[in-house]
């Protein structure tokens, strides 16, 4: 790996050196000073992440490097020297070519970053446009580039247009387009986010890979600790619009200086192996940034902060070989950090559940089938298939108190199920009880009373709120809905808030004006508004900062124990869902493939598709960087689900029988329900 | 790259999404809706209380007339037999005759669809090649004062009524400076005449058009420029110029062209006003002159011809939209 710098890697060669780069946005507010005298370097021929949570100014660094700022922001002083040139004082033309040819963008998101109406063969001409080349030699570099980024039968699909690719080739072409015309610089801007952790690890690979072919210079903006420990040698750690720590990777992560790259490192769920009940967490807010703090900006959420901290501001101090922080407690005194870290996590007394308690939900053999054609269209097609199976012979139990973790990637069912749980989707077959009531079949009149009993906690957690009711009126909804006429409204609201955390003060506000965490809270709330036995989340923590998921990961937690809650936790997350999970049911292609003790299954996955998951998970550790992509592929279409074991074609195990014959339920020593011919343990 | 692999790739076709097959789909649809078109002007006749041959020929038909239609259009045999006979006879171009000339429908139509024709196709020509690059510079420079300045004309224009603009028009420039014919198509045969006696009516037909198109370009520009794959393209380094016209308007342009097909198609009818005013042949004016004097086999017939075209000409719009946007032809 390359953890050593190259031989001709000398100190001080900058491909790009940022000094004292201020960025302001004009609002409606007043003017929001994003970014405050950053000043970072980018080795050449090395891969430099930008680590920071929403509001750090990561982004604004990036898009201020490419003068592509949004229209109400600009840069207010600073310089940005590429290549020993100040970017910030380029012409249109020069700017141009510096845009593309010299620093390639791999975006965030392939899905609207890619322009649906072109093919990629005229968005590639297109990138091309100024390479001194025949047409036909440009289109044989790049079906050479996406030959290269992993795309089978490039010379086909380079004529195909971005709807027609999955997200992973998406963002394999994205890298392509990136690197097409070799530029010096490569910018990622949270390259893996939109991805499943599968496609997360391969992608992560690619990059690594191709930074040492084309010995190109990196930079990663990132949320993701793991994926920059994963890939990156040099770190940044930003927060409020300020650099607070930046160094080599290895060193930081080492030995991490500022209280509050501790705090982030600390947070990460993946880092945290054992499963425990209480998740750490930062307490308090950003600083508001349109009057950013004169002092330290981390003051007010720091465990650590004495007088100084609120006078003066801290500078970059040396805090080991290779990496500074600016904290005042490396100015003298040495800093004691595991003192007064966040509160260390602790395994709580579980109540025990007892194995022959009747569950509460019971579902058995659960078919569901979306119609994907209309009759007319099966009428002129009769070999066309009407409909597609999402769900297939899902059964589970969910007894009561308990915490069940619902994971798979983009596709396997896991929202449908919570659904079809509810009677929110209808079902072909099978059937699912709730404290004995069967459910399927069931009318909307007579499931409204057992809704009650029955919550969701929906995936997107502003837009599944009504934009134009305030916080009070939407967490009481659910009485106005089932029980019109329950007294004292606002004593009720003010209950439900004060059993959440919310502030008292946010229920008369809109959803637009709450913060991801706050929004999540309103979520909470609404769903234990009527106390109910069963809370179905759907990807709880999607979207949140990490120094906050463990926030509402906690709560949920604490509400389970005060209130006797059962939980079916829905995520695409591993490492979120087994800190609260109790037991794990791992989705592929609309199967259950995989399901048992939590800690069970993360210690020893037993299904190979679920070993691939755990083993997917980058680690907020530089020490620990894998080697090899655990599964090459991607999720098949279920359109098109392949013949025997469905997940044969990606499987490092695959034999004749797995292609041939679908495997089926069978029980291991340990009580584990797994769906394969070859389980890793037995 | 081997030599093999190089061929292969310079014979990628340009769209590799089905194209024909959309096109065959969307045909089904169109052959659908002139059906039920068919279905409702036949009914119209029928579901009327009374009989259909006096409605048809109107109160100053004499008891032969009636008894000669009542004979040629079957009203004798059982309606299935009956709206058979209709289908045929509209699909192999008999619509009927004339009330009062005995003269075929289709001849009738055909003699003044052209007209309408010519002035629809010139009226939205010229708004759309106003309109749309209107449209799109306000969108690059929203609220700078070329912005604002077509905004209010925009809105100017949709205002005012056509029958306004058409009246105003014809006492300006014909009456007052004399620098146009005031009535008419033109001599059939001149070209030329023919020319000069469009220019007062597509102005007025089309002026409403300048604005709304500028005003819906605007709009459908200023959301796909702020668009993720927009700053992208910026950040690839693209020409300013491929940016704005061969990235943004090539997407925003898609609404329009829906807008513009059924615009166009409303015309065929709409222009009414203009033609009376200006007193030139026309499927509008003609419908309004048959369905004041009652009649009705010729508004049957034009109706069905108006929206046979109708029916085309969406269908033309949905093939362009769909030959530019490949995820159109794969959602049907």
């Amino acid at each position: 790996m390359m953890d050593a710098p190259r031989p001709d890697h000398q100190l001080g060669d900058n491909l790009v050196e940022i000094r004292d780069l201020s960025v302001t946005f004009e609002t409606g507010r007043g003017p929001v000073r994003a970014l405050r005298n950053v000043n970072l370097d980018v080795p050449r021929g090395r891969i430099l992440g930008i680590v920071g949570e929403s509001g750090s100014g990561k982004s604004t660094v990036i898009w201020a490097m490419l003068r592509l700022l949004a229209e109400n922001g600009a840069v207010t002083g600073g310089r940005i020297d590429f290549n020993g040139r100040d970017l910030l004082q380029l012409d249109a033309d020069a700017l141009r070519a510096f845009r593309g040819a010299q620093a390639g963008v791999v975006f965030q998101d392939p899905m609207t970053s890619q322009i649906p109406v072109k093919s990629y063969l005229q968005q590639f001409l297109d990138i091309a446009y100024r390479q001194k080349a025949s047409r036909a030699e440009k289109i044989a570099h790049a079906i050479a580039m996406m030959r290269r980024v992993g795309i089978p039968d490039p010379e086909q699909r380079i004529a195909q247009f971005p709807h027609q690719f999955s997200g992973g080739m998406r963002q394999r072409t994205g890298i392509a387009m990136a690197l097409l015309m070799h530029p010096d610089l490569v910018i990622a801007d949270e390259p893996t986010t939109a991805l499943d952790v599968t496609m997360e690890a391969q992608v992560i690979h690619l990059l690594r890979e191709l930074q040492r072919e084309f010995q190109t210079t990196m930079m990663i903006v990132s949320h993701n600790l793991g994926l920059v420990a994963e890939l990156c040698d040099e770190i940044v750690v930003m927060y409020a619009g300020e650099v607070v720590e930046r160094g080599d990777i290895q060193s930081v992560f080492a030995n991490p200086s500022h209280p509050y790259t501790r705090a982030l490192i600390d947070c990460d769920p993946a880092r945290v192996l054992e499963r425990t009940r209480i998740l750490p967490t930062i307490p308090g807010e950003l600083p508001n940034l349109r009057h950013p703090p004169r002092a330290c900006v981390f003051v007010d959420r720091c465990p650590h902060a004495f007088a100084r901290c609120r006078e003066e501001k801290p500078r970059l101090n040396k805090a080991d070989e290779g990496h500074v922080a600016a904290c005042h407690l490396l100015d003298g005194v040495r800093p004691v950090m595991h003192a007064a870290a966040p509160a260390p996590a602790q395994d709580e007394v579980v109540p025990a559940i007892a194995g022959d308690v009747a569950p509460l939900v019971a579902v058995r053999n659960l078919a569901v089938s979306f119609q994907v054609r209309g009759p007319v269209a099966a009428l002129l097609n009769p070999g066309l298939k009407t409909s597609i199976d999402i769900l297939v012979d899902v059964s589970l139990d969910l007894k009561p108190g308990e915490t069940l973790g619902l994971v798979g990637e983009s596709g396997s069912g896991k929202t449908t199920l919570g659904r079809a749980m509810l009677g929110l989707v209808k079902a072909q077959a099978g059937s699912v009880t709730f404290k004995g009531r069967e459910l399927i079949g069931l009318g909307e009149g007579e499931l409204r009373p057992l809704r009650q009993n029955m919550a969701m906690m929906f995936q997107d957690p502003i837009g599944s709120l009504s934009p134009r009711q305030t916080v009070k009126s939407l967490i009481l909804e659910p009485f106005d809905v089932h029980r019109p006429a329950s007294g004292n409204r606002d004593a009720l609201a003010v209950r439900l808030a004060d059993m959440v955390n919310l502030p008292r003060d946010l229920l008369a506000r809109y959803p637009h004006q709450l913060s991801g965490g706050q929004a999540r809270r309103v979520g909470v709330a609404r769903a234990l508004a009527l106390e109910p036995d069963l809370i179905i989340a759907d990807e709880p923590t999607a979207g949140l900062d990490v120094s906050v998921q463990g926030d509402v990961l906690n709560l949920m937690r604490r509400l389970q124990t005060e209130h006797g809650l059962t939980y079916l936790i829905i995520s695409h997350n591993l490492p979120v869902v087994r800190h609260i999970s109790d037991r794990l049911a791992i989705m592929y292609l609309g199967r259950i493939i995989e399901m048992g003790d939590a800690t069970a299954i993360f210690a020893r996955p037993a299904h190979p598709y679920t070993r691939a998951l755990v083993d997917g998970i980058p680690r907020p550790d530089p020490t620990q960087r894998r080697r090899l992509v655990s599964i090459e592929g991607e999720v098949p279409s279920i359109a098109r689900r392949p013949q025997g074991c469905e997940f044969n074609a990606r499987c490092p195990h695959a034999t004749d029988l797995c292609r041939a014959e679908m495997p089926a339920q069978q029980t291991l020593g340990d009580g584990r329900m797994v769906r394969c011919h070859y389980p890793l343990i037995d | 790259m081997c030599g093999g692999r190089l061929a292969a790739a310079l014979t990628i076709s340009r769209t590799p999404a089905p194209m024909w097959s959309y096109f065959v789909k969307r045909l089904g649809l169109s052959a659908v809706i002139v059906l039920c078109a068919l279905l409702t002007l036949f009914l119209l006749l029928h579901l009327i209380p009374g009989d259909p041959a006096r409605i048809a020929l109107g109160p100053r038909a004499t008891p032969e007339v009636i008894a000669r239609y009542a004979e040629k259009m079957r009203l004798g045999e059982p309606i299935l037999t009956q709206f058979w006979i209709y289908v045929t006879n509209a699909l192999t171009g008999d619509l009927g005759a004339d009330v009062f000339s005995n003269r075929p429908v289709l001849t009738i139509v055909l003699e003044v669809l052209p007209n309408t024709l010519v002035l629809a196709i010139v009226a939205l020509a010229w708004a759309a090649l106003i309109g749309i690059p209107l449209g799109c510079l306000s969108a690059v420079r929203p609220n700078s004062w070329f912005d604002r300045v077509t905004g209010l004309l925009s809105v100017a224009t949709i205002a005012i009524p056509s029958f306004l603009v058409s009246i105003w028009s014809l006492l300006v420039f014909a009456v007052m400076l004399k620098w146009l014919p005031v009535i008419g198509a033109g001599d059939p045969g001149d070209y030329l005449d023919q020319a000069v006696h469009l220019i007062l009516p597509a102005f007025a037909v089309g002026l409403g058009w300048v604005g709304y198109l500028a005003r819906m370009v605007r709009a459908s520009m200023l959301e796909v420029m702020s668009e993720n794959y927009i700053r992208a393209a910026r950040a690839f380094g693209l020409r300013e110029r491929t940016v704005v016209f061969r990235y943004a308007l090539k997407v925003a342009v898609l609404p329009t062209i829906t807008l513009v097909g059924i615009g166009f198609s409303g015309l065929l009818s709409g222009a009414v006003f203009a033609e009376i005013v200006f007193t030139r042949p026309g499927a509008g004016k003609l419908i309004y002159d048959m369905v004041v004097n009652r009649n009705f086999p010729v508004v049957q017939g034009a109706v069905l011809i108006i929206t046979a075209l109708y029916v085309l000409i969406t269908l033309a719009a949905d093939l362009l939209v769909a030959w530019l946007d490949p995820r159109v032809r794969d959602s049907l």
